[in-house]
């Protein structure tokens, strides 16, 4: 991992020290650990009694109420979650676009989520895709501790997720973080990835040169992920239509997110800190 | 048909013609840009290999073919177009996909007469745009909207007519929902609506369908009978007159009964029969009738399922009754090795496989009349009373992790718990000596329930016969799992704990590969309501309103010019690859 992802991601832990992740309530259930959830368990904190239905645990019949009544009552207790982050970042060539800071937002986006997850005692976990989803090693730990951050793939996010798949905890903050630049119909992957999440967030990061359309002249354009080259004399029609493709492609994104009921934002790596109150706004991160 | 052009102004691009000679004359230079991704550059894209072909046409035969495909271009660009009629609607067309449609007549199908139907209309009022749903027993749609009867064509292969269901109420309003009441609807069955009077003005409904003598296998079960497998076949004969079919059964290549069978009108009948429990496949066939598919099923053996238990108690007493309880249920299998439940007084298990049923209490003196709470959703304790019996268990708490299942007050006289890798621990305690259990009939149905909740748990399939459509489970315990359909289809799911639900399309014999271990399943067409062809009709109801049906519609020709410059362009690649172009 070079030195300036690192340094990308210690700025990232910094600037994170100030968010903290904003949990909805639905993620609010699953694993036993340090905040009340939405729903009765089995904490020590009572929140109610109810008349005993076939089915109901055995253990929580008030014998007092019983000797008394003669009716079985349960006691109802609060439960006791932890809340958990799926990072999920796009491991592609695409994302270390040379001459651009697509890397080091990628990078510094990552270690600001993950130390926003802890700041709202959520556990995480970072999925980098490749040759198949991995998680980073040390993502436990805080972000400057992480390792192997290679933006090197050859493979779109849904390819690797054909090849191995991440084992998500359910019911868990996904988000996911690329580029989103490559072809076929997002709802596949959306779908897979909203699978028994509490909710997922799909942000966008683009560079600059992403999004804005070239100049004119001849230009020979190489995508950075496999190497073709295409020529192409570039007009004020062609970068319209450049525009038009790039619009179109995050409509489909936006469209697919609202169908299956993700939230997703654009961000623009050069302009990472002024975009974090998208991020509020998306309601993905608070201040801590 | 007028024809015009959309864009006359497009014609001015013919000034471009003279410009091609200025472009030879230029070369041209590429500045190097990387970028995230081509998708985005897809609109105009020329492969590095196409820029080199570019390079080559300096050559004056080409040039002239380049200028005949400039012109063709322009014209295209202008939109010539021509008027043609076409209905204005879109169209929605609910394909019954029921067995029934199968039936034949001379060879042909009901299937296949409105498949020609739906060509024909096409072919005289092609719709804007079209969309399929298939009625089988859950309305479904086929693929996304097609714009032409070549694309219409490529999803009819998906209408099988294999559901032993229909759902056509269902589907019609569907088709409501989807179209709006903007678009027609085309209703292709085999039978007449239930309400002739039809109230949809958008609504359509045809039917292939020809009242046909049939004679069906209706019902068909193999079930363990003792040492023997009992079978049960019914036959029904839907048509209004009397008729005689052959019956042949066989297991393998054995013939096991040939009869003929005589039927009254609209009368079924039953025979029942045993075969070895070893006996393989059981084939029945009855004679060619109007529906072929519902003439011949395939019964394979009932899984026998039994529990490896071993009993280790060190009370003598105890160990002969519990012993000759779990003979007694027929559902303990001889144990060899790795048993999977172990009775013991310890709550120590052999192996990953093994439950454990954990005696304590054996010298209690508490005895116990009730009330007792007996958990009965718990699959241990389904069906058990314990009216008037005596409980002597220790005084004693369950711990955290322990579910109780049957409770006197807050004494656990039998819980549960389950460890880490997914096993289950029963604790029973009870002192046999002083209670009264073992004298009722809540023992042997305790023991019962207790070793069909171990099998219950057990991987594999827990069903040998299912009818067509019916969900077949299929416990996999972490293993992949495979399935091969009775077309050669595999299906094949990753590894998951739970119990997956297969579904059943086609009739036929089901291969299910879990783990290292394979196993067999047979679906039999076993649905009355599609095997009686009494009611099927031809005609149709109901008519789509005149109003707005058909218009002039602008048809571009922008394909013929397009077509002629891709034919030109081919010409120009032979000429650039074979050096003949000239100069």
């Amino acid at each position: 991992m070079d030195d300036l992802l690192r340094q990308a991601l210690r700025d990232g832990e910094q600037l994170g020290m100030r968010y903290a992740l904003q949990i909805p309530q639905v993620a609010a259930s699953g694993w036993t650990g340090s905040r009340s959830g939405r729903r009765a368990g089995s904490s020590i904190d009572f929140q109610d009694y109810r008349e005993y239905q076939p089915g109901d645990d055995l253990r929580f019949i008030d014998w007092g109420i019983y000797a008394r009544t003669d009716r079985l009552t349960v006691k109802l207790f609060r439960e006791e979650v932890t809340p958990h982050l799926d990072l999920i970042l796009d491991g592609s060539r695409s994302m270390n676009l040379a001459q651009t800071a697509k890397a080091s937002a990628v990078a510094q986006l990552a270690a600001l989520l993950a130390t926003s997850a802890v700041n709202a005692q959520c556990t995480q976990a970072v999925w980098l895709s490749g040759e198949g989803f991995q998680r980073l090693p040390n993502d436990t730990l805080p972000p400057s501790a992480w390792d192997k951050l290679e933006l090197a793939s050859l493979r779109t996010p849904e390819q690797s997720y054909e090849i191995l798949p991440p084992k998500f905890r359910r019911l868990g903050v996904r988000v996911l973080v690329s580029d989103l630049l490559w072809p076929g119909d997002p709802l596949h992957l959306l779908r897979r990835l909203r699978d028994g999440a509490a909710s997922l967030f799909v942000i966008q990061l683009l560079a600059r040169e992403d999004v804005t359309p070239p100049e004119h002249g001849n230009l020979r354009v190489v995508d950075s992920e496999t190497g073709a080259e295409s020529e192409i004399y570039i007009d004020s029609g062609i970068a319209k239509q450049y525009a038009e493709n790039l619009a179109q492609l995050q409509q489909s994104w936006s469209d697919a997110c609202r169908q299956c009921g993700a939230h997703m934002t654009t961000v623009i790596a050069e302009d990472l800190a002024d975009s974090l109150g998208e991020l509020e706004a998306l309601q993905l991160l608070m201040p801590a | 048909m007028i024809p015009f052009l959309t864009y006359p102004l497009a014609m001015i691009a013919l000034a471009a013609v003279p410009a091609l000679a200025a472009i030879y004359l230029l070369r041209n230079q590429f500045r190097r840009r990387p970028v995230s991704s081509l998708v985005l550059w897809r609109f105009q894209v020329q492969s590095k290999a196409g820029g080199a072909k570019v390079n080559r046409l300096q050559l004056p035969l080409l040039f002239f073919l380049e200028m005949l495909v400039l012109v063709l271009l322009v014209v295209a660009a202008s939109g010539p177009q021509w008027k043609l009629p076409q209905s204005a609607r879109p169209l929605i067309v609910v394909l019954d996909d029921s067995i029934s449609l199968r039936a034949q007549r001379d060879g042909v199908s009901a299937q296949a007469r409105a498949k020609e139907f739906l060509e024909k209309l096409f072919r005289q009022q092609p719709p804007p745009s079209t969309r399929l749903i298939l009625a089988g027993a859950e309305p479904r749609s086929l693929g996304p909207t097609a714009k032409s009867w070549r694309e219409v064509n490529e999803l009819l292969p998906q209408w099988k007519c294999w559901s032993s269901a229909t759902a056509l109420d269902a589907a019609i309003t569907l088709a409501s929902e989807i179209g709006r009441q903007q678009a027609n609807i085309l209703v292709l069955t085999d039978r007449k609506p239930a309400s002739e009077a039809n109230s949809n003005p958008r609504l359509e409904w045809h039917a292939f369908g020809l009242p046909l003598d049939n004679v069906a296998f209706v019902n068909a079960s193999r079930t363990a009978f003792g040492d023997q497998d009992r079978c049960l076949l019914e036959v029904a004969n839907f048509s209004g007159s009397a008729h005689s079919t052959p019956l042949l059964v066989q297991t393998s290549s054995n013939a096991v009964q040939r009869s003929l069978l005589q039927l009254g009108a609209h009368e079924s009948q039953r025979i029942v029969f045993n075969i070895p429990a070893t006996a393989p496949a059981l084939h029945a066939t009855l004679g060619t009738d109007a529906l072929a598919e519902d003439n011949d099923i395939q019964l394979l053996p009932q899984f026998r399922h039994r529990v490896r238990v071993q009993v280790a108690l060190t009370n003598e007493s105890l160990a002969a009754l519990v012993t000759r309880t779990l003979d007694a249920t027929g559902l303990r299998a001889a144990l060899s090795s790795n048993p999977e439940l172990v009775i013991n007084e310890t709550g120590a298990v052999a192996g990953s496989n093994s439950w454990s049923l954990c005696w304590t209490g054996a010298d209690a003196t508490n005895a116990y009349t009730g009330p007792f709470i007996v958990d009965t959703s718990h699959p241990a304790a389904a069906g058990i009373n314990l009216a008037g019996v005596i409980w002597s268990a220790a005084t004693t708490t369950n711990a955290p992790s322990e579910v109780p299942v049957i409770l006197a007050g807050n004494i656990p006289l039998l819980s549960v718990r389950e460890d880490t890798l997914g096993r289950m621990h029963l604790t029973a305690n009870l002192n046999p000596e002083l209670s009264t259990l073992q004298n009722t009939p809540d023992w042997p149905i305790l023991f019962w329930n207790i070793l069909n909740w171990r099998i219950a748990e057990m991987p594999g399939l827990k069903e040998s016969n299912a009818r067509l459509g019916a969900e077949v489970f299929l416990k996999c315990a972490g293993a992949p799992a495979t399935v091969t359909l009775p077309d050669g289809t595999k299906n094949s799911f990753p590894k998951t704990g739970g119990e997956l639900a297969l579904e059943t399309p086609l009739p036929g014999i089901y291969s299910v590969a879990l783990g290292t271990t394979t196993n067999q399943f047979a679906v039999n067409l076993l649905a009355a309501d599609e095997s009686d062809l009494s009611a099927d009709a031809s005609g149709h109801w109901g008519k789509w309103s005149e109003s707005t049906e058909h218009r002039l519609v602008e048809s571009s020709v922008v394909w013929i010019f397009g077509l002629l410059a891709l034919g030109l362009l081919t010409t120009h690649l032979y000429l650039v690859a074979t050096g003949k172009g000239g100069g």
